[in-house]
């Protein structure tokens, strides 16, 4: 039985599930979670996804969420499938895990705080903090300026390879980019890493929306 | 030669560092950096920590960073000694144990962090807590620990039935706001209750608490 997605379409953390599915070649069925009717938060999606937040899979049975945990067992799974995207040598692994914790603690606490002031929670019926929104921005332009040292010694985040850890990037990335929030140009070797990870196949296939 | 941490022993990620060492039986030494005088932002710190921030390890000349990727990296290293499992490895427990991780990230410690930032790292600074804000990490975690109670009542710890490196990443921000700043959100959660204590009174995290 084929992979089954829910999620939302044009959802940060689906999409970023769907851009591993892509890259490992791995045939899905995406079911829509109608976010905007409130589904889910309704009890037949919290059997499933107790915080009630989108994506989780079901893998013949198998149901896992949070998207970065979707994407690894993706990854493991399919090793041999695709692009490879979780190394297999230990010292690798650790630098891997260091630039996968980056992401999580350097990176998206700014960009999904800026996306939130700047863009959904106008969605929600709120306004942008101003203040905070600021805030976010310059940290976060401090953060990638030593993204942008790290990149000048190697060509990915974990190394010379890509691996998970890059495209985790992505969905947040994008949506800055959209609404003209622009971190990446001004620091060379972050701009040609994210052109580079932002131009693969497998984003521009979901980066419209599943 | 024994693992060097690289931090400061009050702060929280040093001391997690530090109780997954005593969980591996594995020995360390902790090198001092002045965090309060702002040791770690000079560039001679930078140089093995690019963000300026605390800890990192030196294991026989192998520098690493971000405190979740060296306790990943003990608990495979020295998988086969101290606590096992803390890092599953049959592929389905390795996944629940993976969103467990996750969850840890995304559901917990962002509100912890910023409830801390307010209460703790401002007034460190001279500033006075963002009362809105405030309240809305509290609130907001008080949200995501009712989901903790519903999944704390069907296994024994977060991954599962055994602990994992998932439960571990909760005790150093955890024991700030529920223990240091004493906010009460495990009364009415018998199920995260059950959980906290049991994690707490583990005695490589006591053993931290007495001096990391």
């Amino acid at each position: 039985m084929v992979l089954k997605l829910y999620g939302f379409a044009t959802s940060t953390c689906t999409l970023r599930v769907a851009v591993v599915l892509k890259e490992k070649n791995v045939q899905f069925e995406f079911i829509p979670v109608d976010l905007t009717k409130g589904a889910h938060k309704a009890p037949e999606f919290t059997a499933y996804q107790p915080f009630g937040q989108v994506p989780y899979i079901d893998d013949n049975g198998l149901i896992l969420y949070e998207s970065r945990a979707i994407c690894r067992y993706i990854a493991a799974k399919y090793a041999s499938h695709g692009t490879p995207l979780l190394p297999t040598d230990p010292t690798a692994i650790a630098l891997f895990e260091q630039a996968a914790s980056t992401e999580t603690s350097n990176y998206d606490p700014f960009v999904s705080g800026l996306a939130w002031e700047l863009k959904f929670a106008m969605w929600f019926g709120g306004k942008t903090d101003e203040a905070r929104a600021k805030s976010l921005q310059s940290q976060l332009s401090a953060k990638l300026d030593i993204y942008d040292l790290i990149l000048g010694k190697q060509k990915y985040l974990a190394g010379n390879d890509i691996t998970l850890a890059d495209l985790f990037h992505l969905p947040y990335g994008a949506v800055l980019l959209d609404i003209g929030l622009d971190e990446f140009s001004s620091r060379p070797n972050v701009a040609r890493w994210w052109k580079d990870i932002s131009s693969r196949a497998s984003w521009e296939a979901v980066k419209g929306g599943i | 030669m024994a693992l060097k941490i690289h931090g400061h022993a009050n702060a929280p990620l040093v001391r997690l560092v530090a109780e997954v060492c005593r969980e591996k039986e594995v020995p360390y030494e902790l090198v001092n950096v002045e965090v309060y005088k702002g040791e770690h932002k000079t560039p001679a710190f930078k140089e093995f920590q690019p963000f300026g921030q605390v800890p990192y390890i030196n294991d026989d000349g192998f520098i690493l960073y971000e405190s979740r990727a060296i306790c990943r990296y003990i608990a495979k290293k020295y998988a086969s000694q101290g606590t096992p499992d803390l890092v599953p490895r049959e592929p389905k427990a390795e996944a629940i144990f993976e969103q467990a991780v996750s969850i840890e990230t995304s559901n917990f410690y962002p509100f912890a962090l910023g409830i801390t930032a307010e209460k703790i790292i401002k007034k460190h600074r001279g500033l006075e807590p963002n009362e809105a804000r405030l309240s809305d990490l509290v609130s907001n975690l008080k949200a995501k620990l009712d989901v903790y109670e519903v999944i704390l009542g069907k296994q024994a710890y977060l991954a599962g039935d055994n602990i994992t490196l998932a439960d571990l990443f909760h005790l150093p921000y955890g024991t700030i706001v529920f223990e240091e700043l004493g906010y009460d959100m495990l009364e009415d959660r018998p199920n995260v209750a059950r959980w906290w204590k049991d994690i707490t009174a583990r005695p490589s995290w006591l053993a931290v608490k007495a001096k990391a």
